[in-house]
């Protein structure tokens, strides 16, 4: 048990730090010094409260997309939708807002926005869990191809009905300061929607493992075929999973319209649902590996921006960085079965020799 | 004296937590049947697939004809002149006959003709019935197994290893395969037969080399040994064999389950049960016996809820269960172990606990205020772990790490204790060793005892005989009869399951 902590420890560590002498070499293709950037990319994080703050700001919702994918993921179903189901919880989240702000107190409104993004990312989510229950089609596609129409949903809706009252850009009102997420810390754009996510990881982290109908996800997801023999509905269970999923991708909606853009910009933050799906296989589908694998995209994402302002390095080096991480940790898991492996081959082989 | 055909020295294999083979060693002379006798994780297959270059030896060398000889892969395997028959056959269904056996070994442009012929001819040489241009898909398992043997021929092999050959066939198909292997190596060829069936050893083989937890422990020809001696070296220890008289007459006759006219159509209109009619009574074992694949599942699957009939009923004392799903079925105390526990009766990743909490997550008894009750469940599989002897540290042991016997018998505590009533075992012992396969026999004689209703699907005769009151012969979806196992012999029975009804039998074999 000892050695598989070290080994697990060792090999993680080594995987990002590979990953960063990987991405160093493409520094230098680029005729930039590494060691200078990646102090710049360490310094700049931490050089002032705002910034470091920062990183948590931009892990949030990268939690709540790595959930919904990693939901899924533990019932064997690929929800690539999560961009989507964001998008979907983001344009009911200001929507919400917009239309209740001026009617009720602000906490109630967060509240019952909160609500609506659940109901309506989870519906949106649903619906490709329900295709496949009915007329098993591929949740891969239908979950992937969703994402294009709610694109389209919320282009039309910024277009119309949520349109800023000046009509100029595609982009809705600034929503009024009673219903934005509280700051926790004065002085950064911390809110309380970091914890939120927390919240939601260990949450899923409970319902995966300890209630029963985490269990049975979790047996649908490793042998629907002996589960659908033990009496287990798994047609049911990968509708309600789709519904959780895409409610957790919604919620994201909910924290940064509510919580740091509070208001609705079409075509934000185009890369959430991507980014979810490898911070989830960098955890390797745990909800708790998955709040520090988010800290860490969400580390990557502030200093690589500032890193690009600073030192003329375009900040896309940042994804490639992320990239290489993503497949050295990848590796690392096979690095450490073979460790493991030979270590009990050796033990075997000296037990015999005796 | 002669150099050994073929011969292993000090041969040693380790996977990362067991010794597969160590220091094994042992020859084959030409013309030679060798069996390679051994319950299931002796090592019996690791060690041909060595010879065969599936897998390369940490340890020893291998000789041919005296000479040393380096085996890195099967293709090299087979320019020596080494063929295996894998348990499960390398057949491509949706090609025919032809096609899988040039397979590999043909280039350019193929002449189905000409080859078709050369196939037919060898065919024709061993007396196999075969057309080659018939689909895999279409052939029947002992035919399947006939094109392996041809695929081998084809290769010029001099040393064919089969691996369980006869666990898919009938009695008489597996008597026309001893056949073969006299006539294979009657022309200087040698036969490796890896088996854990004592009766075929004694029937067929010339020497026998007895395996037992990787090592070799007899070396001895066939006419100076015999079963007791072998089954004795090959479990190390004495078994404590069931016989009839171990057993109690049923006292009570009342009826619990009954099956009235059921058929199941399958999506292509092929009936996989046909106009079923069984009962069976409390505390009765009800053996099912057929090849393979003649309705079998379907039967079981009837009973317990996972298909429904196109026709015809199922009652469970006397109250119509026959709309009734698995998740009911399974709360009106019906118990299934079915046939494929890895795809069917376990998940494989979770722990042992969790394997029993499988049926009965809906169950209150495992819940504490909405969560699930890890201590009752922990305490609940740690008593089954005593109970059952399974072999794991704790109940927290992933399923996949057990051996096949262990996981077996973490399927059969489960449906034991949910089976109140009725309890199915389609092919509870498959596959397991002695030691498995008898403690599983006591277990299901136990339930019986208690007044339990047992349907009991198997393709081992053996266990038909040694554990059924009654006996019922399923043949392509029919019943061919329901007797009292006394009335029925080994020959009749095997008339049976090939098809013959009870009239021809009588006739035929009496």
């Amino acid at each position: 048990m000892q050695a598989k902590l070290r080994d697990l420890l060792i090999t993680n560590i080594l995987a990002i730090v590979l990953g960063l002498v990987a991405s160093g070499l493409m520094l230098l293709f680029l005729g930039k010094n590494p060691v200078n950037a990646y102090s710049v990319l360490i310094t700049s994080v931490v050089r002032d409260g705002y910034t470091f703050a920062d990183i948590f700001v931009k892990a949030t919702p990268l939690m709540f997309t790595a959930l919904a994918f990693a939901f899924t993921y533990k019932a064997n179903l690929y929800n690539i939708g999560a961009q989507g189901q964001f998008y979907i919880g983001a344009v009911i989240a200001a929507a919400g807002s917009l239309l209740l702000q001026n009617i009720l107190p602000g906490w109630l409104v967060l509240i019952i926005t909160l609500l609506l993004t659940i109901v309506g990312g989870g519906l949106w989510g649903a619906f490709v869990g329900f295709v496949k229950a009915r007329y098993n089609s591929n949740e891969f596609l239908v979950s992937m191809m969703s994402t294009y129409v709610a694109l389209a949903v919320m282009n039309y809706s910024l277009r119309t009905f949520l349109m800023e009252t000046k009509a100029e850009y595609p982009q809705t009102d600034a929503l009024a300061e009673s219903v934005w997420l509280p700051y926790m810390i004065p002085g950064t754009r911390l809110h309380i929607g970091f914890v939120l996510a927390v919240l939601a990881c260990v949450g899923v982290w409970v319902l995966l493992y300890k209630t029963t109908l985490g269990y049975r996800i979790r047996a649908v997801g490793y042998n629907a075929g002996a589960a659908e023999m033990s009496g287990i509905n798994s047609k049911k269970l990968y509708i309600l999973a789709f519904f959780i999923s895409g409610a957790l991708a919604g919620v994201a909606g909910f924290t940064e319209v509510n919580g740091v853009q509070h208001m609705l910009v079409q075509g934000f933050n185009p890369d959430l649902g991507a980014a979810g799906i490898g911070i989830a296989i960098l955890a390797n589908g745990n909800p708790i590996g998955i709040i520090f694998a988010a800290i860490l995209f969400g580390a990557l994402k502030v200093g690589g921006t500032i890193m690009g302002q600073m030192s003329g390095i375009p900040s896309s080096i940042i994804e490639l960085m992320q990239g290489f991480v993503m497949v050295f940790v990848i590796l690392s898991y096979f690095v450490r079965t073979w460790l493991e492996n030979n270590r009990e081959k050796r033990k075997l082989q000296k037990a015999v020799a005796k | 004296m002669e150099a050994a055909f073929f011969e292993l020295r000090g041969i040693s294999k380790y996977f990362a937590k067991v010794i597969a083979n160590k220091d094994v060693s042992f020859s084959i002379q030409r013309g030679e049947v060798l069996a390679l006798l051994g319950e299931n994780g002796a090592g019996k297959s690791t060690i041909m697939k060595i010879l065969y270059g599936l897998y390369k030896a940490d340890e020893g060398k291998l000789f041919k004809d005296g000479k040393e000889i380096k085996i890195n892969s099967p293709k090299e395997a087979m320019e020596l002149g080494i063929s295996m028959i894998q348990q499960h056959f390398s057949l491509v269904p949706a090609h025919t006959v032809t096609e899988n056996i040039i397979l590999g070994n043909v280039h350019g442009i193929i002449e189905q003709k000409l080859l078709g012929g050369e196939i037919k001819r060898l065919a024709e040489l061993y007396g196999f019935e075969l057309n080659p241009n018939d689909y895999i898909r279409d052939l029947a398992v002992g035919v399947q197994q006939k094109v392996e043997i041809l695929k081998a021929l084809y290769q010029k092999t001099n040393l064919l290893i089969m691996d369980e050959p006869t666990a898919v066939l009938t009695p008489q198909e597996a008597e026309n395969l001893m056949g073969f292997v006299r006539d294979f190596t009657a022309q200087g060829n040698s036969v490796i037969f890896i088996t854990h069936k004592l009766k075929e050893v004694m029937s067929v083989a010339d020497r026998i080399i007895v395996m037992r937890a990787g090592k070799v422990y007899g070396d001895i020809k066939r006419n100076e040994t015999n079963e007791l001696e072998l089954s004795k070296l090959m479990i190390g220890r004495d078994l404590n064999w069931i016989t009839k008289d171990d057993r109690q007459e049923s006292l009570d006759q009342e009826v619990r389950l009954e099956i009235q006219h059921v058929t199941v159509q399958e999506k292509n209109g092929v009936p996989a049960l046909k106009d079923i009619s069984l009962t069976l009574h409390k505390g009765e074992i009800l053996g099912i016996a057929g090849v393979s694949g003649n309705g079998q599942q379907e039967l079981c699957e009837i009973v317990c809820g996972a298909i429904l009939p196109t026709k015809g009923r199922v009652l469970l004392d006397g109250e119509d269960i026959t709309e009734r799903r698995i998740r009911a079925r399974i709360d009106l105390g019906i118990g299934y172990v079915p046939a494929d526990r890895s795809s069917d009766g376990m998940i494989m990743d979770m722990s042992i606990a969790e394997n029993m909490l499988l049926k009965s997550s809906y169950d209150k008894k495992w819940q504490k205020r909405g969560f699930i009750n890890k201590k009752k469940l922990n305490q609940y599989a740690l008593q089954e772990i005593r109970d059952y002897s399974i072999k794991a540290p704790s109940p927290e042991t992933i399923a996949r790490g057990l051996s096949g016997g262990n996981q077996q018998k973490v399927v059969l505590a489960r449906e034991v204790d949910n089976g109140e009533k009725v309890i199915i075992f389609d092919q509870p012992t498959r596959g397991l060793d002695l030691g498995a396969v008898n403690h599983i026999h006591q277990v299901i004689l136990k339930e019986r005892a208690k007044g339990k209703s047992v349907l009991l699907v198997s393709t081992e005769l053996s266990e038909i005989f040694a554990l059924s009151d009654r006996i019922a012969i399923l043949y392509k979806g029919e019943i061919q009869g329901v007797f009292n196992s006394s009335e029925l012999t080994t020959e009749k029975i095997g008339l049976l399951m090939a098809g013959f009804r009870e009239g021809e039998v009588s006739n035929d074999a009496g």
